[in-house]
């Protein structure tokens, strides 16, 4: 077999999950080529300009925290950061900017062409060499192969890829770029489940012909939080965005015009996000809405472009046109990239193991779109994921994985390869059970650990976090150890503001679980060398720990019990049907691999959580 | 699946004896039995057929065949019922023939189960068919089939879809904090939520009635000798069970019978009179006593009414005061003792009756109910029989308790919702679990989320 250049590590695609996994692994010291379509669209952002949301915003910190390079990136070229859920916990605050979609590219290039083993590649790859149900690398259209023992996929939405506009299809990845389909029919080939996504784009819009009066504004933070725990300041100017809202009559119109889209016309049948709905299908399946909002996300200081979040469609591009003219404020506005629907193959990923690599092939990973999942966020911790292990596995080193209670990244995983996926895959954080414990600012307490094992963090980083966290733990030992007393001036104030008698003295821990009491009282009452030696999120780091303590002790005696009972033992001729409350599917779940031990079940694809829970229930009870 | 076979008429000689077999080779073992291999039943139909002893020409029964096709089947497979004469004899050697054809003996209830693996019955309603089966008392039967038509899940579905209702609401209040999505109006969740923590209470206290519905009481008559604990208790059972003389002493052992007292199944012990033993034999007789004492959930204290109470009776009285008890004052035939009232005056549960004449005896039973649950069993609804069930709806009460505390608190909404999962996770181990896609998938045809 001869090969035209050998390296460690393939990986097919540079987009979100791409460039994580080809950093990782090269990081990890494995020569590692990134072959892509075109070096220019590295990290482009296919949809929105944006990265983080709510759940989204913890997966990048939690890729931060491992050493990947994401919340680096958008640090470097957001321009505009809003922390959201401000009112709310901390567990369910999360950090999303906009980013500058040219500097965001051109910053993620620059990063990879930085990164020492490190190889870029142009072409299209179009078939997978393998041999003996093990990868050996690649095969290019133009002619060109290329060896390594551990190939990442992700190819996005290019496998096969279908774009839509009205009654218009044709073969793309993205609009103006090839689809890879020999690629798809590579996997097809070799065996793998194959199903059909899904999904879309809005129009963006020429900035100088918008009425930005019409919108109401939403600025960025003032102080804003950014992602990567290695970043000291965010130094691009912040822009403001803008909200509006269609109108009864645009719904009207877009009703009339149903027959154009090849959402009702039956043309498309990949399945779409239920959360990311195409304009066409809002005004369908909420008929009694009147308004549906809409933003204006400008795409970078040094572009007129402007995304129309919200107005995803599929229809014709001079249908598009006239409609988006509806919008109040967008009366004179000119298109300068029409919407646009995307169908794509994608691999079931119960096809995985929690590596992020094929049963079926070994050394062959898969992440991002190919999973069945949809945003750069999942695309990109899959990435990571699929890169480091792909890393390990040529230096022979142990795989990695992350569990459910650990992180979003283990939710997201464990998902995908025990349930798969039956429409583009989200992370919400309801997706959690321990939700609590996993906030997007103690991602490094929970995983910077595992980033230096592995390799990906240096020393610098690895000395900030530790420092952190020795301040973070002084300030938590302050607010057990300083009580207010009676005795003092502070005591009578904080009688007045809370209900319910405080004692004749109340450690700091106890008050600030009291309604009423605001993270700056608390400040304030902390001993002066404790807050001086502190920065302001180390206080709301400690407070955060406190305030769900309770909830995660309850948590943690749950999840102990969960993995303490790996080794308790099914009775061969036990009958899961009997089970209290456990689903018919589960029941059949169970019945097909007959586990002999709880570890077993726990391990069985596509059991729930609370699946789980009922079984253990039912196995160790002597009944 | 394999095929399973198994008597289903009580053992014994009967006029009737009847086989069940279920699994996909139930057709082709009748067809064996009958020498025909290509008979094929028609279902639902009922035919004579001859059964042939194998290896012979021999007929083994006449026997009455029906089929019932798959899925249409108490068990959801193939499967044939054969009623033969009620011989121990015929029964065991056709079990044995259609045991060589392939089937094996079913494990205890695995009918039920594969009814139930088989979807046609969910958990709570294969828990009845056991109550139903195994009920002693006609009320307990009727609860039993009330919970078999799925009354309990039903009742349950209500609280459950309120309850999601709720955290759908909140779960999107933080999930899409950027979709125009309408407010969560506090006052609303909590009355939504109050009402869940009503219903869920109003189910979990029918608890203590029907708990004794499927489990029953046990009740021990006790007292000195000779105040006519056996005539009590012969008059309760209806019948002549106990032997009764003169003679104090004559009950040497403790004897038990059940008996439904208004639907309510209860085991009454008679005992061995208490007093310094004559015997040995006497002395186990009296240790007995102690055990049923010790045993019972309501100690009936049975005294002389015509003469004032002995210190056997305090001895007596004394001891049952330790755990629920009555005191029944016998024998008011005669001239009631002037002192025993006075003496009795401490007792909050006292009863007169004549176990002779027959009079206060309804007395006895109402006082006996009234200890346990002042509700007339069969006429209220639904009620909750099992300990599992009542445990969960107890747990699930109270993490709703917690969730609307908080709630009222203003506090955030991923607190608030601990509680609310954790109480649907205990709902769902009765009805069947409500997963996150399922969740996710109301919030999504609710609301227009797609920012």
């Amino acid at each position: 077999m001869a090969f035209d250049e050998l390296f460690d590590v393939i990986v097919i695609g540079g987009g979100h999950a791409g460039c994580e996994a080809a950093s990782a692994a090269a990081r990890l010291g494995a020569e590692t080529a990134l072959v892509t379509l075109n070096l220019d669209l590295i990290g482009q952002m296919s949809c929105n300009p944006a990265i983080g949301g709510i759940a989204k915003g913890h997966l990048v910190r939690e890729i931060d925290a491992l050493g990947g390079i994401m919340g680096r990136v958008i640090d470097r070229t957001g321009i505009q950061f809003r922390l959201l859920n401000r009112s709310r916990g901390p567990a369910v605050q999360s950090p999303r900017a906009q980013a500058d979609r040219a500097l965001y590219r051109s910053e993620m290039r620059t990063t990879l062409e930085n990164t020492p083993n490190l190889h870029l590649r142009q072409g299209m790859v179009v078939d997978l060499v393998v041999r003996n149900d093990k990868i050996r690398g690649v095969a290019m259209q133009d002619g060109r192969r290329i060896g390594a023992s551990a190939v990442v996929i992700a190819a996005g939405t290019f496998l096969n890829g279908l774009v839509h506009t009205g009654r218009t299809t044709y073969t793309a990845g993205r609009v103006g770029e090839p689809a890879s389909i020999e690629l798809a029919e590579a996997l097809k080939r070799l065996g793998f489940p194959v199903g059909r996504l899904k999904t879309g784009t809005p129009p963006r819009l020429d900035g100088r012909t918008i009425d930005w009066a019409a919108f109401e504004k939403q600025s960025a933070d003032e102080r804003p939080v950014a992602f990567s725990f290695s970043t000291d300041e965010i130094l691009q100017e912040q822009i403001s965005c803008y909200i509006g809202y269609t109108t009864s009559n645009l719904h009207q119109a877009i009703r009339r015009n149903l027959h154009e889209s090849p959402l009702y016309s039956g043309k498309i049948k990949g399945v779409g996000p239920r959360y990311c709905p195409s304009i066409e299908d809002k005004v369908v399946k909420f008929v009694d809405k009147d308004r549906h909002q809409l933003f204006l996300e400008p795409e970078g200081h040094n572009t007129n472009e402007v995304y129309l979040n919200g107005f995803s469609t599929s229809l014709p591009a001079a249908l598009q046109q006239d409609l988006v003219r509806m919008i109040p404020g967008l009366d004179e506005v000119k298109i300068i990239r029409p919407g646009y629907a995307i169908e794509y193959d994608y691999v079931d990923p119960r096809e995985l193991g929690p590596d992020l690599q094929c049963r079926r092939i070994y050394g062959l990973f898969h992440a991002g779109q190919v999973n069945g999942t949809t945003g750069y966020e999942e695309a990109a911790c899959q990435g990571l994921v699929a890169g480091i292990n792909a890393g390990l596995q040529v230096q022979g080193r142990e795989s990695f994985r992350l569990r459910r209670e650990q992180s979003y990244i283990g939710v997201l995983v464990d998902d995908l390869i025990r349930q798969g996926v039956d429409e583009p895959y989200r992370i919400f954080t309801s997706r959690a059970e321990y939700r609590l414990a996993l906030r997007h600012d103690n991602a490094d307490e929970r995983l910077r650990g595992y980033g230096r094992e592995i390799g990906l963090v240096g020393d610098s980083d690895w000395e900030r976090f530790n420092q952190r966290r020795d301040r973070i733990t002084k300030v938590k030992a302050a607010l057990q150890s300083r009580r207010v007393r009676r005795s003092e001036a502070a005591y009578a104030a904080i009688s007045a503001t809370v209900s319910g008698d405080l004692g004749d003295s109340i450690s700091l821990s106890e008050l600030a679980q009291r309604q009423g009491i605001t993270p700056e009282v608390i400040r304030q009452l902390l001993p002066s060398e404790v807050v001086s030696l502190s920065q302001p999120d180390d206080i709301q780091f400690a407070l955060a720990d406190n305030l769900y303590a309770g909830y995660i002790k309850a948590q943690e005696a749950v999840i102990q019990r969960i993995y303490h009972h790996d080794a308790t033992p099914i009775p061969k001729d036990i009958n899961f049907g009997c089970f209290d409350g456990l689903s018919h599917e589960m029941v059949e779940r169970l019945e097909r691999v007959r586990p002999s031990t709880f570890g077993e079940a726990r391990n069985i694809p596509g059991m729930t959580p609370a699946a789980l829970s009922t079984l253990l229930v039912g196995v160790s009870s002597p009944s | 699946m394999d095929t399973i076979v198994a008597v289903a008429t009580p053992p014994g000689r009967s006029a009737i004896g009847m086989i069940r077999i279920s699994g996909p080779q139930a057709v082709r073992i009748l067809g064996s039995l009958v020498r025909d291999e290509e008979f094929h039943p028609e279902p639902n139909r009922i035919v004579l057929k001859d059964i042939l002893l194998t290896g012979s020409d021999e007929t083994l029964d006449s026997s009455l065949v029906s089929y019932f096709k798959a899925p249409h089947s108490f068990t959801g497979e193939e499967m044939i019922e054969i009623s033969c004469h009620g011989s121990p004899v015929i029964l065991r050697q056709l079990l044995d023939q259609i045991q060589k054809l392939g089937a094996r003996l079913a494990g205890p209830g695995e009918f039920t189960l594969r009814a139930c693996r088989n979807g046609k019955l969910n958990l709570s309603q294969a828990e009845a068919i056991r109550d139903l089966i195994n009920a002693r008392t006609s009320a307990a039967a009727q609860q039993a089939t009330r919970q078999l038509k799925g009354e309990l899940s039903t009742a349950l579905q209500k609280c459950k879809e309120e309850l999601i209702q709720a955290i759908v609401k909140l779960e999107s209040a933080l999930e899409f904090v950027e979709d125009d999505l309408p407010q969560v109006q506090i006052n609303e969740t909590v009355g939504q939520l109050s009402r869940v923590v009503v219903r869920i209470k109003e189910m979990a206290g029918t608890f203590a009635t029907g708990h004794l519905l499927r489990e029953g009481v046990r009740v021990a008559l006790v007292g000195r000798p000779n105040v006519g604990k056996s005539s009590v208790f012969n008059r309760l059972v209806r019948f002549d069970r106990a032997i009764v003389t003169e003679l104090p002493g004559t009950t040497r052992d403790s004897l038990v019978e059940l008996i439904s007292l208004q639907g309510i199944p209860v085991s009454l012990t008679d005992t061995a009179g208490m007093r310094e033993a004559g015997d040995r034999i006497e002395a186990i007789g009296i240790e007995r006593t102690q055990q049923a004492m010790a045993d019972a959930d309501l100690v009936v204290v049975v005294v002389d009414g015509s003469s004032a109470l002995l210190p056997e009776d305090e001895v007596v009285l004394d001891q049952a005061r330790r755990s629920k008890h009555l005191v029944a004052v016998n024998k008011t035939d005669l001239p009631l003792s002037t002192r025993i009232d006075n003496q009795l005056g401490a007792e909050s549960s006292v009863v007169h009756l004549s176990a002779l004449t027959g009079e206060g005896l309804d007395d006895l039973s109402a006082a006996i109910l009234k200890s346990f649950a002042s509700v007339d069993s069969a006429t209220v609804g639904l009620m909750i029989t099992d300990s599992r069930h009542y445990d969960l709806l107890r747990r699930a009460e109270s993490s709703l308790e917690g969730s609307l505390l908080l709630l009222k608190q203003n506090a955030s909404e991923e607190l608030v919702l601990v509680g609310l999962h954790n109480a649907l996770k205990f709902i769902g181990e009765i009805t069947g679990e409500t997963t996150t896609e399922d969740i996710l998938g109301q919030i999504f045809s609710t609301f227009c989320i797609g920012k």
